[in-house]
């Protein structure tokens, strides 16, 4: 064989090799990704695509229905307890979200700095927030009782009302009750994340603050606010797509009632199509949720990419 | 000096410093009581006499009798409580073990092995778990029927990890992203095959993280409510968070002391649980740039 030959065509060999190499090392790779991957596409993915389906016929429990085209979207704004549910949804997030803002920055800067006892506060401070939901609501509802609340006695035994009210048989009390328990929740989550943000200001930057003659709130504005709000905004964006699908609140606390005043998009769509068999009008409530879940996630996204450095 | 000049003011003149301590130490213990309130309720109801629960005479918040354990003879006795934390245990392992199955390869995968679009494939799966439990349980109830998984605890361990993999991979990648490239080569160097080096390597430094993602799955499947109202309805499936709201309720006759202790006794261990996981998830969803 000609030597010129072989020198000429090994080279070639190991290329082909390597590139064979690279493409099998690739394709193991993402064979690695393939479990999760079905996971997520059969028991996600699909059920969204099943949903969207669903949400477009008329498909019972009991029969497999015909496509209707957009009639459950418009046959549910014309039904009251819907238009409810909505607004009570939008309220709920609105003012829940405002008091967990801050509340929980309020409460990272009391956690802020060591102090004896910090560590045994911390893990009381989470409590609301680890214990599953549903527990913690049926303790709630004990509290709310309408002959035995403790929250009444206690108000009436400092001077602070003359006779509770009825709190989840009456309306507002009912929906303030929920947004308390959300809030209650929340804010553990909310001081934890903002804590971790503060804890990364150096403290050179705010003593610098303090000597350039700063007032506290200049202080708060000028360098705290612009280091906490990108973080702070990601734990929000997180808060708001839990707090907008959230049912079990109010599903164990009012049942939503007092007469569905209480009732919420996730709730109702439990009420139409699971309680009430009717799978497509119950998937088309829920679905109202989509677009606002839609924005919600890819600005989450976006800020995650953002500190992610991609 | 400064405790000098308070003494000669008087007891209640204090100075600036310590103005602030107190107005602090009064939030601090404001914000304890609103928090924790709910827990000392749910352990005094559990341990009260029905005769002193129900007496609108006496002071809610102390023993008036004598503490009891009636309620939780009850719970144990006479309800399916040890079969609710049974399941819940089950379906807690079983989901842990499908969620590490999957997240620890696709989570190494997408982390190590410079996959063109890893990123990208990475968010994708992530942004799976912003994708609530509202949105699908109406269709799941369909796909659980026809996995003929209705109504038995296997329906939440398929689904439930559909909430852990998307976060445990998210929270593995950050993980195995850390691990030195060179420690890792090192051992391939040293003649390891690459599994070798995965498993006798990378996974041990990254213990910590696979820790995290266990303890993450096992919370989470503790946690869920929805899709066990949605999948389970015979007592004897059901688990715990679910079983205790439900079943210690007749009718319109709540039985609060029963209640109450089985909240406890589920809720405290998954919240201590949860309790270690906090800085983890914190930093998972925060995109772990803070350290």
């Amino acid at each position: 064989m000609d030597a010129g030959l072989v020198v000429a065509a090994q080279p070639r060999v190991a290329l082909s090799t390597r590139v064979r190499r690279g493409t099998l090392r690739r394709l193991a790779g993402y064979l690695l990704v393939l479990p999760a991957g079905i996971y997520v596409l059969g028991l996600v993915g699909f059920p969204l695509a099943l949903g969207l389906w669903y949400s477009l016929t008329n498909t019972t429990v009991a029969s497999t229905g015909a496509f209707v085209g957009l009639q459950n979207f418009a046959d549910v704004t014309r039904d009251v307890t819907f238009r409810l549910a909505v607004r009570n949804t939008v309220v709920i997030a609105v003012i829940s979200t405002a008091a967990k803002i801050t509340l929980s920055v309020a409460l990272a800067f009391l956690m802020l700095g060591a102090f004896p006892g910090r560590g045994i506060l911390r893990t009381l401070f989470v409590l609301p927030w680890t214990i599953p939901i549903a527990l913690s609501t049926i303790a709630y509802k004990w509290m709310f009782h309408s002959q035995y609340s403790v929250i009444n006695w206690i108000g009436v035994h400092i001077g602070l009302i003359d006779k509770g009210p009825n709190w989840l048989g009456t309306m507002p009390a009912a929906i303030i009750a929920v947004i308390f328990v959300s809030t209650w929740r929340a804010v553990p989550f909310g001081a934890i994340t903002v804590l971790a943000g503060l804890t990364a200001i150096p403290g050179e930057i705010i003593e610098a603050a303090r000597i350039d003659g700063a007032s506290w709130w200049q202080r708060f504005q000028a360098v705290i606010v612009p280091i906490i709000a990108p973080i702070l905004f990601i734990a929000l964006l997180f808060d708001l797509i839990f707090t907008l699908t959230e049912l079990t609140v109010v599903y164990l606390l009012t049942g939503g009632g007092p007469v569905d005043q209480t009732q919420v998009m996730a709730s109702y769509a439990l009420q139409i199509g699971v309680q009430g068999g009717a799978l497509g009008q119950g998937a088309a409530v829920a679905l109202y949720l989509l677009p606002v879940l839609l924005i919600l996630t890819i600005m989450s996204l976006r800020s995650i990419a953002k500190r992610e450095g991609l | 000096m400064a405790a000098q000049v308070a003494v000669q003011r008087g007891p209640f003149h204090l100075t600036r410093s310590q103005r602030s301590t107190l107005v602090r130490a009064l939030a601090m213990a404001t914000y304890v009581l609103v928090m924790v309130f709910p827990f000392y309720w749910m352990f005094i109801t559990a341990f009260k006499q029905n005769s002193d629960l129900y007496e609108l005479k006496h002071n809610p918040l102390i023993f008036n009798d004598w503490p009891t354990l009636a309620h939780l003879e009850y719970l144990f006795g006479k309800t399916l409580f040890l079969t609710w934390m049974w399941n819940s245990l089950v379906i807690g392992v079983c989901v842990v073990a499908i969620t590490l199955l999957a997240a620890v390869p696709a989570g190494y995968a997408l982390a190590r092995l410079n996959l063109p679009g890893a990123q990208q494939l990475g968010i994708a799966i992530f942004a799976t778990y912003l994708i609530p439990p509202t949105l699908l349980f109406i269709p799941l109830t369909r796909v659980v029927h026809a996995l003929g998984l209705a109504n038995t605890i296997w329906s939440l361990v398929i689904v439930l990890p559909t909430i852990s993999i998307p976060f445990g991979t998210w929270l593995l990648m950050g993980f195995f992203k850390n691990v030195s490239k060179e420690i890792e080569e090192a051992a391939l160097v040293d003649g390891a095959s690459r599994s070798q080096a995965v498993f006798r390597v990378v996974l041990p430094i990254s213990k910590a993280g696979l820790a995290a993602t266990g303890m993450f799955a096992f919370a989470i499947s503790l946690q869920a409510f929805l899709y066990p109202l949605v999948f389970t309805s015979s007592t004897n499936v059901k688990p715990v968070t679910l079983g205790v709201v439900t079943d210690l309720i007749r009718g319109d006759i709540f039985y609060w002391g029963e209640l109450m202790a089985g909240a406890l006794i589920a809720g405290l261990p998954v919240a201590i649980l949860f309790n270690f996981l906090l800085n983890d998830f914190v930093e998972g969803i925060t995109g772990g740039a803070l350290k």
